[in-house]
């Protein structure tokens, strides 16, 4: 069931973002980005499975890890999510700068100056 | 002797190197740059010069893992190229200095015409296809640069345009060409490779690549996709339309891209490929487009009215005649090639030198307006008396020696050919041969009486040029000057050793090693001793050219005539094609500009090509498990979609913002469930970095949200579904399936620090936690790139927030 839900929800996500990404207001158009890649980073995550402990060692040398959680997928979701940082703020410096050379966020008006 | 592999390394580093630096050059030095370029030129110049006499190949792997290195082969086809791309470069680079005094974007044109001198030298040296291919297309962006110097002036850009989409385009078939060539040397050579010279290469097996290429049938699309590749680049019929438009740029770059090297690259092309595909169609092919290419513009440079597009249809033409050469068979056709490539290299470069002093001096290029000019510009008219008559193919010139090679390379093939039974027609070689040259004599006279006879009135007062202009034209002159006497004095017995040692070793490296008979590297070259039947061939160009110039006038309006009517023009064709893509309605649909419609595109075809493999591929969705609904997580991915329908929702910028991050937070709370505590904390400190970066940016941006109107809401929402319906199946279904065979469990099975280490790796070194020593130490380089990316990111936001504060607008 947990899978179920977790698809559905990712769903949802992935559709609220691209109705943000469709929308005119750049502002807008950020978010929809950034939910989904939040959406994303939480599919790699399910991906390696939810059962196990923390992909860590118990306490020192020589001891027996046990079942953990797929350390792979957490070293990819954790580059993704610091590479994420930066285009998000590289995105919304865009949009500023968007707002200053054209007086608007307006995505319709920009195209028609 | 083998190539020294610092000099090699060095050619190409060189010149690209010079390049990045120009702009700093520039900011200290000014017009005089020239000489720096100049200075660069001179030291690729002495490296060619060290490599003489050198054969052999040097590898440098570059992408191990696909067999591509960069492999270097020097030989003497690629000396010759090589010594004009940096020889010719000196003196043009000289010349710039006094022809663009004044000019604009001079740091840009220097930066610009030393990577096209690297990219050049490249070519020339690329023992690898796909070295090969990419300097290639490094010169024809450079050349696509150099056309549209001038960026106000619309002519310019059409030029640009058109040279960049013919050459390009063409350089793409040759890039099929060379794969299908990669592809059957995996079975000719046993293994697939991109080498083309040097050691267990495809030009030395190549009777095994011919036949090879044969059984599959592809010997004839392989020489069809590499002639389009030579073609294209080297100008040929009916690809010859972007070359005169291209004396759109400066002359300097006239004289060096479209005249003595990178037309040359295609011909080169021919001449280094000769040796691996030399076969019967071979012939046929490269000779029918070598001498069509000759006759037809020699024909169009008579109809001329402008001095550079006589001289860039007159370029065409000697290509044409290089490819014809190569296109024969046997020593003879080799040597014509070779001999001509040098020949023409010096006459035609000098004859380009004129032209810009022309233009500059006398101030107009039409061919009408000028005479006379012998009274005023005496050291050039004396250089264009010797480069002229040299072009014309007149005895004792350099331009007779090589003609007169073709035509008795055309006399042996088409005798040969009818006495061993084949049809009449091979009598056609040579009589296009001399058809074609005696265009080339009537230009060539005709370019050289700009100098002579009356001054028109209407011309006025003709500077001297400068020193830096006409010292390069004088030097390469006098070069040509000293190939032609060279015969001279060669019948006489005394034979010019140096050059002719230079042309015999360009000869052996296009001769066919099996098929050629007669000594290699034996190459001399001398005025005729008895009459032959070629040499009454020449004596017939000269003859009829003679006569016929009186009437020149009426020659070039009739030609003019026939190359009003549209249907035969190529330039008919491209400007309806180009111009019929540019204006059709499909443009306006697909490309709006609007981000929207893109997303749209995207987002419904990644949809339904997702969705479609599963259907085609039979994928059933996996059964439900009833169980195991964990309640804190239920909870937390609830929060979740309530937090991201409210971002949708958000009245305002602000609510959005701060509902945006109830999402983000929920996400770290949903890792810290996943037993993913290092990407619990990492997205709680980003997320609260963002949230913070939002606020910034959102104090300074104005309180926009756009209505939605509901026939839209109602499209965008179909459209989130479909692709909300992919991603669902796509999780239940990746999720479902996981390979038995993971690369995680290596990691967790090794972890643990053998027991002999003791507890120190993990107390004082901390490698307890997986996750961490994979991303310092197994991949350590993408978390390089990830630094790297956001330090750029930083770089970025700093620039496009000083640059506005600067007042930089655009």
């Amino acid at each position: 069931m947990t899978q179920v839900l977790l698809a559905v929800v990712l769903g949802l996500l992935f559709a609220l973002g691209t109705f943000l990404v469709l929308r005119t207001d750049v502002v807008r158009v950020v978010w929809g980005v950034t939910l989904m890649s939040q959406a994303a980073n939480v599919y790699l995550v399910t991906m390696g499975g939810l059962t196990g402990g923390a992909p860590v060692l118990e306490g020192g040398h020589g001891g027996e890890t046990g079942a953990v959680t797929d350390p792979l997928v957490q070293a990819l979701v954790l580059t993704a999510i610091v590479i994420g940082f930066g285009t998000t703020a590289f995105a919304l410096v865009l949009t500023y700068r968007v707002h200053e050379e054209h007086g608007t966020i307006d995505l319709g008006e920009v195209r028609a100056e | 002797m083998q190539p020294s592999r610092t000099a090699l390394l060095a050619l190409l580093v060189v010149p690209f190197l010079g390049a990045g630096l120009t702009p700093l050059v520039y900011r200290v030095l000014g017009e005089r740059t020239a000489y720096y370029a100049a200075a660069v030129a001179a030291v690729c110049l002495g490296l060619v010069g060290s490599l003489y006499g050198t054969t052999g190949t040097v590898v440098v792997p570059w992408i191990p893992s696909y067999g591509v290195s960069l492999a270097l082969y020097v030989d003497g086809l690629a000396l010759l190229v090589g010594t004009l791309a940096s020889g010719v470069g000196v003196l043009v680079f000289a010349y710039s200095g006094g022809y663009m005094h004044g000019e604009p974007g001079q740091a840009k044109y220097y930066a610009t015409l030393l990577a096209f001198m690297g990219s050049m030298l490249g070519v020339a040296f690329a023992a690898d296809l796909i070295a090969l291919f990419v300097f290639w297309e490094l010169t024809s962006v450079s050349s696509f640069l150099l056309i549209g110097h001038y960026q106000d002036a619309d002519a310019s850009l059409y030029a640009a345009r058109k040279s960049m989409l013919v050459t390009v385009s063409g350089g793409l078939f040759m890039l099929v060409g060379f794969l299908v060539l990669h592809d059957a040397a995996g079975a000719a050579l046993g293994e697939a490779t991109f080498r083309l010279a040097g050691e267990g290469s495809m030009l030395a097996n190549a009777d095994a690549m011919v036949a090879e290429l044969r059984t599959r049938g592809l010997l004839v699309p392989v020489l069809a996709l590499v002639g389009l590749g030579a073609a294209t680049k080297s100008a040929q019929v009916p690809f010859h339309i972007w070359l005169p438009n291209a004396m759109e740029a400066p002359t300097p770059v006239s004289a060096f891209l479209h005249s003595a090297t990178m037309v040359k690259a295609g011909v080169y092309l021919v001449g280094r490929f000769r040796p691996l595909l030399f076969t019967d169609e071979w012939l046929v092919l490269f000779a029918a487009l070598g001498l069509a290419t000759m006759t037809v513009t020699a024909i169009l440079a008579v109809a001329a009215s402008d001095i550079k597009e006589l001289l860039a249809y007159s370029t065409a033409s000697h290509l044409g005649l290089i490819v014809a050469g190569f296109g024969l068979s046997g020593v003879l056709g080799a040597e014509t090639g070779a001999f001509h490539i040098l020949n023409h290299a010096l006459f035609k470069a000098a004859l380009f030198l004129v032209a810009g002093i022309v233009a500059h001096e006398a101030g107009t290029r039409a061919i009408d307006d000028l005479g006379g000019l012998y009274r005023d510009l005496p050291v050039t008219a004396a250089v264009t008396v010797v480069a002229a008559l040299g072009m014309a193919g007149l005895p004792p010139f350099n331009g007779f020696y090589s003609k007169e090679l073709l035509f008795h390379a055309a006399w042996e093939v088409a005798t040969e050919a009818v006495a061993g039974g084949g049809s009449p027609l091979w009598w056609l070689i040579p009589a296009v041969a001399v058809f074609g040259s005696v265009f080339t004599f009537l230009y060539s006279i005709r370019f050289l009486m700009l100098f002579f006879g009356e001054k028109p009135e209407a011309l006025g007062e003709v500077h001297s040029p400068p020193v830096a202009m006409t010292a390069p034209a004088a030097l390469l002159g006098a070069l040509a000057l000293a190939v032609g006497l060279g015969g001279v004095t060669a019948t006489a017995g005394v034979h010019l050793a140096p050059v002719e040692a230079f042309v015999g070793s360009v000869v052996d490296g296009t001769v066919v090693a099996a098929g050629d008979h007669g000594g290699h590297g034996n190459f001399s070259y001398h005025l005729p001793t008895k009459v032959t039947p070629y040499l009454l061939m020449s004596a017939l160009t000269v003859g009829v050219g003679a006569a016929a110039y009186p009437s020149f006038d009426r020659i070039r309006d009739g030609v003019r005539a026939v190359r009003a009517v549209d249907p035969l023009r190529p330039n008919w064709y491209y400007d309806g094609t180009v111009h019929g893509l540019d204006r059709s309605a499909a443009i306006d649909i697909v490309q709006t500009g609007q981000l929207r419609t893109y997303v749209v595109a995207l987002s419904l075809v990644t949809a339904a090509l997702t969705l479609g493999a599963y259907a085609a591929a039979g994928t059933g969705l996996p059964a439900l498990v009833a169980a195991g609904l964990e309640p804190a997580l239920v909870v937390v991915l609830l929060v979740a979609v309530v937090g991201a329908v409210a971002v949708g929702a958000a009245p305002s910028h602000i609510a959005g913002v701060l509902t945006l991050s109830i999402v983000g937070f929920m996400v770290a709370i949903f890792y810290i469930l996943a037993s993913a505590p290092d990407l619990a904390l990492t997205q709680l400190v980003v997320e609260t970095l963002v949230l913070v970066i939002f606020l910034l940016v959102l104090d300074k941006l104005p309180a926009f949200y756009g209505s939605i109107p509901r026939l839209r809401a109602l499209r965008d929402g179909l459209v989130a579904l479909a692709v909300g319906a992919t991603v669902t199946v796509t999780v239940l279904l990746s999720t479902a399936a996981t390979p038995e065979d993971v690369i995680a469990a290596y990691f967790v099975e090794n972890a643990p620090v053998p027991a002999e280490h003791g507890p120190v790796f993990v107390d004082a070194g901390g490698g307890g936690n997986i996750v961490n020593v994979i991303l310092v130490d197994f991949r350590a380089f993408d978390t390089l790139g990830e630094i790297s990316v956001v330090a750029m990111a930083a770089l970025s936001v700093v620039t496009l927030v000083a640059m506005r504060e600067r007042g930089e607008v655009r």
